[in-house]
C-alpha cells in the first residue's frame, strides 16, 4: 500500500534560516501520528510544507504516492484537510454556511450544492455533533463547539489525511477529551490518516500509537510513546527536567520536575563541590538557586565547570589548564573545603591529574563533615594508572559517605542534615 | 434568525421605487406623455438617469462587498480606500486631454487604469509582509486619496474654462451627464465585473477565514484576491466614469444587508447590489427635488445620509454582522 505521506530529505525555511533540515518521514495510511516538540521546532512549518502553503527548498514530498507539486489545489483539498488552532472569520457565518466551504473544491460555481454534497455535509455535521447548531452563527458558539465545526468543515472535504494543528490548545480538559475521542473515531471508523501537532505530551501518548519528536527542524525520536517520552530525550529537547512514569495502564505520563525552592537563609549550608568537565554545572546551579554557599575545586582553568562556578560567584580553587593539580591549588581547595559542612563529588572521572581531589573528601569525612558521592558507574570512572581511585571511594563509602544519583537527592540530604536549631539548655 | 424572504421583498419593491423615481422631477408628470416628442425626450432623459443611478449604486455596493471580504476589513470601500479618487483622476485626465471623443469606453477605461494603479499602491502601502492590515489600508487610502484629489485640483486649475465645469462635477458626483453610449458601455463593464466576481462568491466566503484556510480548502487565494480586487476596481471605475465621486453607498449597504441576510456572498452580492441601486436612485430623486428647481449633486446627498448612518452602523458592528 502506498503511504499517505512520504517526505524525503525535505529542507524548508524562511529568508534567513532553514526551519526544516533534511527531514524524512513516512506515514502509512490509517496511522495516527502526533508531532511533538518545543516552540520553533518546525512543527507548523512542516504542516505548511505538507499542504503546499510553503515551498520546500529541497527534497521530495509525496501525498498518497503523488508528488505534491503535481497536485492541483482542488485535488489536494480532497486529499488533505487542515484543522487550524482557531478557525476565525470576522463575519457572522452560520455553521452550515461554513461547512459548505468544505465542498468548495467540488461545488459548481453556477449552482447550489447538489443532494450528494448536502449528504456529505450533513454526515460531517452529524459526526461532529453540530447538526443542531447548523443555523446558529458560528461566532456565538463556545470554544468546544467551534472546534467541532472546524473539524466538520475539514470532514466535508472528505479528505484521506487530516492535519490538526493543536486542535485542543484553547479548550478545557473535558472538551479536549471530547475532541480527541472524536478524532479517534475518525481514525478507527473512517480509516482517516491523522497527523496531529500537540503540546500536551500526555494526551498525545494516551491517544496516538506513534509519536514524532521534532527539535530544530530534525526528527529526534520517532516511535511508540514509551520510546519517545524518555527523560533524557525530553530534557535535551525541552531544556528542563521532566519526570516520566508509566500510569496504571502502562502509558508514560510526563510531569515537570519540581524546581527546588529557595530555603530560608538560616537553613543554608556551605558546600564544597568536586567536579569537572561539566559534571557539576547543574548541581552548582541548583545549589545556588537553593541559596547555599558554594565553593568548588580543584578545577583546571577553562574547564566548563570552572566557568559555570565563576558565573555563579562560587569561590574556586584553580590549577593551570591541562595541568595536574599541584600543591598550591590543593592547599587553596583545602582552605575552601575546611569551612564546608558537606563535600559533594560529582559524576567525574578520576585520573592521575585530579585524583588528589579525593583527599579533600577524605579529610572532610575525618573532620565529621558529610560527604556525598555520585555513584554512577563508579568502576568505569577510575583512570588512574594503579586504579587507586576506586578503592579510595569504596573506603569513603565504608566510613559513612553517602551515595547519590539525582540532584534532588543531594538537595534533600543537605536540607535533612542541616544543624539542628539551637535550643535553650 | 436570517430572513430569507428579504431579497424577494426587495425584488418586489424595486419596480415601484424605479417607477416612482421616473415620475419625480422638475417637469410636471403630465408632460411625460410618450406620444409627444417632448414627452419622449423627457422620459428618455429620466430613464437614462434612473438607469445610471441604479447601475452606479449597484456597482458601488458590489465593490464594497467584495473589498470588505477580500481585505477582511469592515471599513473597506472604494471611496475610503482612495480607489474612487484614483479612478476619478483617470477619468478627469481623459476629459482634460479630450480623449473622450474617441469612444464611449475611453472614460471607464482610463478610470479603470488609474483606479487599478491606486488599488495596487494602497494595497502595497497598507500591507506588512504581504498581509494588509486594517489601519494600514485606511491610512494609505486616505493618503493616496488626498494625493489623487490634489492632482485633480491641479487639473481643474489648469483646465480651460469649458472643461472646468465637467471636471468639477466629477468631484461632487452626479448622474446628470450620462449619455446613452457611455451608460450602455459602463453597464456592460459592470455586468461583466459583477458577474465574474459573483462566480467566486464561495472563494470570498473562504477568504474571510484567512488566506491559509482558503488555501487548505482548495481555493487559490492569490488568484482570487487579484481577480476580486480587479473586479471591484472595474466596478468602481465604471461607476466613477458614469457619475464621478459618490461615497458611502459601498460602505453602508453591504453592512446593512449583511446584518439582514447574512454574509454568504452568493446571496449577499446580488442583494447588496439591488439595494445599492435602489438607494442611489432614491438619493438622486431627493437631490433633484429637495432644492428644486436647483439640483444638489447626488454625492452630497449620499454623504449627508451615509455619514451619520455609518456611525450608527459602526457602533452596532457586532449586530451588523462583524465580530470584533
Amino acid at each position: 500500500m502506498t503511504p499517505a505521506l512520504e517526505l524525503h530529505e525535505v529542507t524548508a525555511g524562511y529568508r534567513r534560516q532553514d526551519v526544516l533540515c533534511g527531514l524524512s518521514l513516512t506515514v502509512a495510511e490509517g496511522e495516527w501520528v502526533a508531532l511533538l516538540g518545543p516552540n520553533g521546532a518546525g512543527k507548523s512549518t512542516l504542516f505548511r510544507v505538507l499542504t503546499g502553503l510553503h515551498p520546500a527548498a529541497a527534497g521530495t514530498l509525496r501525498l498518497f504516492g503523488r508528488d505534491l507539486r503535481a497536485i492541483r489545489p482542488a485535488e489536494r483539498a480532497r486529499l488533505v484537510a487542515v484543522v487550524p488552532q482557531e478557525l476565525a472569520t470576522p463575519m457572522a457565518f452560520t455553521v452550515e454556511e461554513l461547512v459548505t466551504l468544505g465542498r468548495l473544491s467540488v461545488l459548481s460555481r453556477w449552482a447550489r450544492p447538489v443532494a450528494a454534497d448536502r449528504r456529505i455535509m450533513e454526515r460531517a455535521m452529524a459526526y461532529t455533533d453540530v447538526l443542531e447548531l447548523r443555523d446558529r452563527p458560528y461566532d456565538e458558539l463556545s470554544g468546544g463547539e467551534q472546534q467541532r465545526v472546524a473539524i466538520a468543515l475539514a470532514l466535508a472535504q472528505e479528505p484521506r489525511l487530516i492535519l490538526l494543528d493543536e486542535p485542543t490548545a484553547h479548550l478545557d480538559i473535558n472538551h479536549r477529551l471530547d475532541i480527541l475521542q472524536l478524532i479517534e473515531r475518525l481514525n478507527v471508523e473512517r480509516k482517516l490518516t491523522v497527523l496531529f501537532i500537540s503540546h500536551d505530551l500526555n494526551l498525545a501518548a494516551e491517544f496516538c500509537g506513534r509519536l514524532v519528536l521534532l527539535d530544530h527542524g530534525r526528527i529526534v525520536a520517532d516511535g511508540p510513546p514509551a520510546a519517545v517520552l524518555r527523560e533524557d530525550l525530553l530534557r535535551e529537547v525541552y531544556h528542563c527536567d521532566l519526570r516520566v512514569r508509566p500510569d496504571a495502564a502502562g502509558t508514560p505520563v510526563v510531569a515537570p520536575e519540581r524546581k527546588p525552592r529557595r530555603i530560608p537563609p538560616e537553613q543554608t549550608v556551605r558546600v564544597h563541590v568536586i567536579c569537572g568537565g561539566g559534571s557539576g554545572t547543574e548541581l552548582l546551579r541548583h545549589l545556588r538557586l537553593a541559596g547555599h554557599q558554594v565553593t568548588c575545586g580543584v578545577l583546571n582553568a577553562g574547564d566548563s565547570d570552572a566557568r559555570a562556578a565563576a558565573a555563579l560567584d562560587a569561590e574556586l580553587a584553580l590549577e593551570e589548564p591541562f595541568s595536574p593539580i599541584g600543591a598550591a591549588a590543593l592547599d587553596r581547595a583545602r582552605q575552601l573545603a575546611a569551612g564546608a559542612s558537606a563535600v559533594v563529588l560529582c559524576d567525574v572521572p578520576f585520573g592521575p591529574g585530579n585524583v588528589v581531589n579525593l583527599t579533600l573528601a577524605e579529610e572532610a569525612l575525618a573532620r565529621g563533615a558529610r560527604v556525598l558521592i555520585n555513584r554512577h558507574q563508579l568502576d568505569r570512572r577510575d583512570f588512574t594508572p594503579g586504579r587507586e581511585a576506586l578503592p579510595r571511594l569504596t573506603s569513603l563509602f565504608a566510613r559513612g559517605a553517602l551515595p547519590w544519583l539525582r540532584l534532588d537527592e543531594v538537595l534533600a540530604q543537605l536540607a535533612a542534615g542541616r544543624p539542628p536549631p539551637k535550643s535553650a539548655g | 434568525m436570517r430572513k430569507s424572504w428579504i431579497p424577494w421583498l426587495l425584488l418586489a419593491v424595486a419596480p415601484l421605487v424605479l417607477g416612482g423615481a421616473l415620475l419625480i422631477g422638475p417637469t410636471p408628470v403630465a408632460l411625460l406623455d410618450p406620444h409627444t416628442a417632448l414627452g419622449r425626450a423627457v422620459l428618455l432623459l429620466r430613464l437614462n438617469r434612473v438607469g445610471a443611478g441604479f447601475a452606479v449604486g449597484a456597482a458601488l455596493a458590489g465593490a464594497g462587498v467584495v473589498l470588505q471580504a477580500l481585505l477582511r476589513n469592515p471599513l473597506a470601500e472604494p471611496y475610503v480606500l482612495g480607489v474612487s479618487s484614483g479612478a476619478a483622476l483617470g477619468a478627469a485626465l481623459a476629459i482634460f486631454f479630450g480623449l473622450t471623443t474617441l469612444g464611449a469606453l475611453v472614460l471607464p477605461a482610463s478610470a479603470f487604469a488609474l483606479g487599478l494603479a491606486t488599488m495596487a499602491l494602497v494595497y502595497a502601502l497598507g500591507s506588512h509582509h504581504g498581509a494588509p492590515s486594517l489601519y494600514g489600508l485606511l491610512l494609505s487610502g486616505v493618503i493616496v486619496s488626498a494625493v489623487a484629489s490634489s492632482l485633480l485640483m491641479l487639473l481643474i486649475s489648469l483646465a480651460p474654462v469649458e472643461g472646468l465645469h465637467s471636471i468639477t462635477w466629477w468631484m461632487l458626483g452626479n448622474l446628470q451627464s450620462a449619455s446613452g453610449p457611455l451608460l450602455a458601455g459602463c453597464v456592460a463593464l459592470m455586468a461583466i465585473a459583477g458577474g465574474g466576481v459573483w462566480l467566486f462568491a464561495r472563494e470570498l466566503d473562504a477568504l474571510t477565514l484567512g488566506r491559509e484556510m482558503a488555501h487548505h480548502l482548495g481555493a487559490r487565494p492569490g488568484l482570487v484576491v487579484g481577480l476580486g480586487l480587479a473586479g471591484a476596481t472595474l466596478l468602481t471605475a465604471a461607476a466613477v466614469a458614469l457619475a464621478g465621486l459618490i461615497g458611502f453607498v459601498g460602505l453602508v449597504v453591504p453592512h446593512v444587508m449583511r446584518s439582514l441576510i447574512g454574509p454568504a456572498h452568493r446571496r449577499l452580492l446580488p442583494t447588496a447590489a439591488l439595494v445599492g441601486g435602489l438607494l442611489l436612485v432614491l438619493c438622486d430623486a431627493l437631490a433633484r427635488t429637495v432644492a428644486a428647481p436647483l439640483e444638489v449633486p447626488v454625492g452630497v446627498v449620499t454623504a449627508l445620509l451615509g455619514g451619520p448612518f455609518f456611525i450608527v452602523v459602526l457602533r452596532r458592528r457586532r449586530k451588523a454582522g462583524w465580530v470584533e
